[in-house]
């Protein structure tokens, strides 16, 4: 897969079709990636395809100027769709190069498993639908879903609907769509008190660093609500109230265009499970709209259309 | 100097000692998250798990948020409040790295100008340091001329040999701390020996190196490289966490609330990789991007250098560790001109 999204890379830019490859490099630390992005064609041989090429790379897509190539696993090509549908960028000026992906490896539960942190950790390979994880002598085989993100164990989208070239490759489907949305079950068993408790313990150590925004391909606004100051809707000290209402706004604001790629949970510092409010918005949007978003480039954004059998149990 | 030792089954009750007295701060998972919290009086398991934190200890002096003063409307005018801080507090499980970092950020609170509330907390604190025996692939503190297993910056450091801590003391704080309990022995020249190979090896466990010799020169002549800045900084995604963990990153923002006329002035982390950045003042004059990401980077290794004479960074990695993309700034200290090597021991 690699040699074959290398040689596309670098005929792209070669032929002057892309001004920039953005793309998977290894990272500088243990089972990292980083992003690549490039316009020099000799670094295309960098570009890697592993189960730890964990950002969306849809998000650079707004903010480089020029044509790009982008790699995508199927979330990433899902958002940017859905940029294409809310007119953030338009389709000529991006050619996707889609590749098949048989979900990530979230080292947090891999670091669980091994009771080892990530560094200490040797190797982390993926063997068909289990992972052997190896610290010093010892190695530990465990089914894959079990290392995977919540969010890839949920996977509607193994290899990209929309794409310009599309690597060849194996895309193992490891579905499991209730196992997906764990914690979102353990939160609605909890009662209302419960899960109050449970969000402002959770929402007092946010640092409120904006990562999970910032990863964030749904989150485009030039001006965002948190840092309007005229008026003010949200104070930027960090206290677990306004901490909660930033997020809660957030979730609300990428319903419908959130494809649940789990970046904003995994970049958290401080390990607020975000994606259980992300995932639930999905989910929610699914039932009440029939949608699912970034599927189709034609169809206007969600929050833009109207249907006639749609929902309206709240507004009669 | 070196003068007693703990056994690591005594570390409880001589915590428990200094408890009597303080507040004790330990290294803690809440949450899942390790920072330095209190004491339980009880737990001291992190003993084992402990290697660095990942909310440093400056947010023991610098909380990234804390009230300034309380006020309330009367009749005349409004009631002030101002916290005070008169408790005495041990922070145990200092690492050497972030030991300098607050040095280096009492030059900004503490030297440069007075700040009440960093001082307040500051001046009643004792710093216990414990030797990094298990450093991160990520760490490169000896790039910054520390050792992994020493400080200035400490009342006491501790030393894991085995079946005991060494103890190692430098103020007369640490010293009190010492006197205040019967727990400790005598070291023996078998003690000795064995501090030397440990100290040894934990310096050969940086396997993270950077050349900074010559960083703040290099780095002010590509000041106007904008080719390089934009190049450097296209991946960063400007958000905080590389400058919220860092240890020695200490700009913070001001913010009034109020209800029903009372509230509260509030001190909170702010941070040069936001686009939103001295807005209220005026505008950010770091508009774009690659101004922020070089404003980091200069701060760090030019402009503190400049001041002071010291790095601004101290090698404790956490800006790599957590960093959403990967930004790696020892890359970026390496590859500022062609010859500076970066070696990483993966």
């Amino acid at each position: 897969m690699e040699k074959e999204l290398r040689d596309q890379a670098a005929k792209l830019l070669e032929e002057g079709t892309v001004d920039y490859i953005v793309g998977f490099a290894s990272g500088t630390l243990k089972h990292t990636t980083t992003p690549l992005i490039t316009g020099d064609k000799d670094e295309t041989s960098s570009l890697v395809i592993n189960p730890f090429i964990s950002n969306n790379l849809a998000t650079y897509a707004l903010e480089i100027s020029g044509r790009l190539g982008i790699v995508a696993k199927g979330c990433d090509s899902r958002s940017i769709v859905s940029l294409i549908q809310d007119k953030q960028i338009t389709r000529q000026d991006i050619v996707i190069l889609g590749i098949p992906c048989s979900g990530l490896i979230d080292l947090k539960k891999v670091e669980k498993l091994a009771g080892k942190e990530r560094d200490e950790i040797d190797e982390v390979v993926v063997v068909a639908d289990k992972v052997v994880i190896t610290v010093g002598s010892e190695k530990q085989e465990v089914p894959a879903a079990a290392v995977l993100f919540d969010h890839c164990i949920g996977c509607e989208l193994q290899i990209p609907q929309e794409y310009d070239f599309l690597i060849q490759g194996p895309a193992v489907e490891i579905r499991n769509s209730e196992a997906s949305r764990e914690k979102i079950k353990e939160l609605k068993q909890m009662s209302p008190d419960q899960r109050w408790s449970y969000w402002k313990q959770q929402f007092n150590r946010c640092i409120r660093c904006y990562a999970c925004r910032q990863v964030c391909p749904a989150c485009f606004c030039e001006r965002c609500f948190v840092e309007e100051s005229q008026p003010r809707w949200v104070s930027p000290v960090s206290q677990w109230q306004d901490n909660l209402i930033f997020q809660a706004i957030r979730a609300i604001h990428v319903a419908g265009r959130c494809t649940d790629c789990g970046e904003c949970e995994r970049v958290c510092p401080v390990d607020i499970p975000l994606r259980s409010l992300s995932k639930e918005m999905y989910d929610l949007v699914g039932e009440m709209f029939n949608y699912k978003s970034g599927m189709n480039a034609g169809a206007p954004p969600l929050m833009t259309a109207y249907e006639l059998t749609e929902v309206e149990s709240l507004i009669r | 100097m070196i003068t007693k030792k703990v056994s690591k089954k005594d570390i409880r009750k001589l915590l428990g000692t200094w408890n009597q007295e303080c507040n004790v701060i330990v290294p803690s998972r809440v949450d899942g998250v390790v920072g330095m919290a209190a004491w339980d009086n009880q737990d001291i398991s992190f003993l084992d798990w402990y290697r660095n934190t990942v909310i440093p200890p400056k947010s023991c002096f610098l909380p990234k948020s804390e009230v300034m003063m309380s006020f309330k409307k009367n009749e005349n005018g409004y009631n002030l409040e101002v916290p005070t801080n008169e408790h005495w507090q041990v922070i145990f499980g200092v690492r050497p790295c972030d030991a300098r970092a607050n040095a280096i950020i009492d030059h900004v609170f503490a030297v440069t100008y007075d700040d009440y509330y960093y001082i307040s907390k500051r001046r009643n604190t004792l710093l216990v340091g414990l030797s990094c025996t298990n450093p991160y692939d990520s760490c490169f503190c000896t790039s910054s001329n520390i050792d992994p297993t020493e400080s200035e910056y400490v009342d006491l450091m501790f030393t894991d040999i085995g079946d005991d801590f060494v103890i190692e003391d430098f103020t007369g704080g640490g010293k009190a701390l010492l006197n205040m309990s019967n727990t400790l022995k005598k070291v023996t020249k078998a003690d000795i020996d064995k501090i030397k190979e440990v100290k040894a090896a934990s310096v050969s466990k940086i396997k993270k190196t950077v050349d900074t010799e010559n960083a703040d020169r290099k780095l002010g002549s590509l000041f106007n490289d904008t080719d390089y800045w934009e190049r450097i900084s296209a991946k960063c995604i400007s958000c905080g966490i590389c400058t919220f963990l860092c240890p020695t990153c200490f700009c913070f923002d001001i913010n009034d609330e109020m209800i029903r006329k009372q509230g509260a002035r509030y001190r909170g982390w702010d941070s040069c990789s936001f686009r939103s950045y001295t807005r209220m003042p005026m505008e950010n004059p770091r508009e774009e991007k690659w101004r922020r990401v070089r404003q980091r980077v200069c701060h760090k290794f030019e402009f503190f250098p400049m001041n002071l004479g010291i790095n601004a960074c101290v090698g404790c990695g956490r800006c790599i560790r957590s960093c959403p993309v990967n930004w790696d700034i020892t890359q970026v200290i390496a590859g500022l001109p062609a010859e500076a090597g970066i070696k990483s021991g993966k």
